[in-house]
């Protein structure tokens, strides 16, 4: 349990919660800040490197939780999923000054539980020890697609290397992920 | 098929954002039309979305919370300010039915909510001021504005009920020892505004606690109150599941904090006529 979570809720499944929350119940969204407030702010700065920056997306996602709850769609994806891609969504549109792409979370429903915090670090253990396996030429351009949404070529650019180079780095990285995380 | 888009892992690479040009819209025309390779791109925004747990883990300031729960009262405040002003014509035309001091608690449930939302807006700004001058942003200055306009209204409002020259005209009851009264407007879309008075004061270790009671099933906790040195109480906009049909509304006393279930004394009790 993170500290600061109120004991009421830390047992509360996210569906309780997110409806308390369209209910306009402010202690339900702290409850659900204390649950994936850190994850949501890690991802965004991971992607910025910018304190300021990364506060401003945190809070502005939950802002939204708080604004939409009441047409949170369990069916569509679950919230946790939604948090972190929306995390990373956001920060990268602001990375790259692009303009908001909306969040599409359909279809990662089942597989990303991130709801207990044991399930949770569970799944951290095995992404962190996936990536750490890899070799460090493909660890980083994963890196610099994921947490910098570049694409192959500018994947290319930025390291110098060449773009076949680049895609064969990224293309063995995910198929060695593939094999761990398989959802 | 053999035409599916080879190797597996580009419908990895295209959920990561990494693909483009030629190898983009080869796949995204074929991914159109093919239902089982749908599929595959779904299992890959799956696996990629897992990506965002390698983030090294930092924690946020406490300062963010703080922030976002002052940004989220207030804006609470200034809807139910919206709501109940706006409830009060329609409750109005109905004053023919209400109890001899109904308009007077209209007025005291209007006014509250006013100075409450006043109150909120001008806590909301003082933190809006403390948080431009931490970020150096310029963002909030809209919704500041929208604050501003709202805070400025009711200010006017407050301004009439509270001006000197100003009659004010206090109804009581007829009756020696007037007796508790409470009255409940309920919109099962909008919410619940309820005034209550003349009720005995309570000791600390009790509490008066609202009760929903639904054409179906148990009766369903609208909030508790205390009451003022005079008897009066209110629960403005309690938060309760939308579009509940109400059959009747009663107040009990409970424990300090309150009960799930009524579980004392009924001090009011009203059908829904």
């Amino acid at each position: 349990m993170s500290p600061g979570l109120h004991n009421e809720d830390a047992g509360a499944t996210d569906l309780d919660l997110i409806r308390r929350v369209a209910q306009g119940d402010e202690l339900a969204l702290a409850g659900l800040y204390d649950r994936y407030g850190a994850l949501v702010y890690s991802v965004a700065y991971r992607v910025l490197n910018d304190v300021g920056a990364a506060e401003e997306i945190l809070q502005d996602i939950f802002y939204q939780l708080w604004r939409t709850a009441s047409n949170y769609d369990a069916s569509r994806g679950k919230l946790g999923a939604w948090l972190l891609v929306s995390a990373r969504n956001r920060a990268i549109d602001r990375l790259r000054r692009r303009q908001p792409v909306e969040t599409t979370t359909e279809g990662i429903a089942a597989s990303l539980d991130l709801e207990s915090s044991v399930a949770r670090d569970e799944l951290m253990a095995k992404v962190k020890s996936a990536c750490d396996g890899l070799p460090l030429p493909q660890r980083e351009t994963l890196e610099l697609a994921y947490f910098g949404g570049m694409t192959h070529s500018e994947i290319a650019q930025r390291t110098g290397e060449p773009l076949g180079t680049v895609k064969t780095r990224l293309r063995s990285a995910l198929q060695a992920l593939r094999q761990v995380l398989n959802p | 098929m053999s035409d599916h888009p080879q190797p597996a892992e580009i419908f990895d690479e295209y959920a990561l954002g990494a693909l483009e040009g030629e190898e983009l819209r080869a796949l995204e025309q074929h991914v159109k039309d093919c239902p089982e390779c749908q599929g595959e791109v779904q299992k890959a925004r799956a696996r990629v979305a897992l990506l965002a747990l390698s983030a090294p883990r930092t924690a946020p300031s406490s300062a963010v919370k703080e922030r976002l729960m002052s940004r989220v009262a207030a804006e609470r405040a200034g809807s139910a300010q919206d709501r109940s002003r706006a409830s009060a014509p329609a409750a109005a035309q109905k004053r023919g039915s209400f109890w001899n001091w109904g308009i007077a608690a209209l007025a005291a449930i209007v006014a509250l909510a006013i100075a409450t939302g006043v109150l909120a807006l001008r806590n909301h700004h003082l933190h809006t001021r403390i948080q431009s001058l931490e970020s150096q942003q310029t963002q909030q200055a809209a919704h500041e504005e929208r604050q501003a306009a709202k805070m400025a209204r009711a200010e006017a409002i407050l301004d009439v009920l509270t001006s000197p020259n100003t009659l004010k005209v206090s109804l009581i009851s007829a009756q020696a020892h007037p007796v508790p009264q409470g009255k409940a407007f309920y919109n099962p879309a909008k919410g619940l505004v309820f005034y209550a008075a003349n009720l005995p004061h309570l000791p600390s270790s009790q509490t008066y606690q609202l009760w929903l009671v639904p054409e179906q099933g148990n009766p369903v906790s609208a909030g508790i109150f205390a009451t003022d040195s005079r008897g009066n109480g209110e629960v403005l906009l309690p938060p309760l599941p939308p579009g509940i049909a109400a059959k009747a509304f009663a107040v009990t006393v409970e424990p300090a904090g309150g009960k799930p279930q009524p579980t004392g004394a009924k001090v009011l009790i009203g059908a829904v006529s």
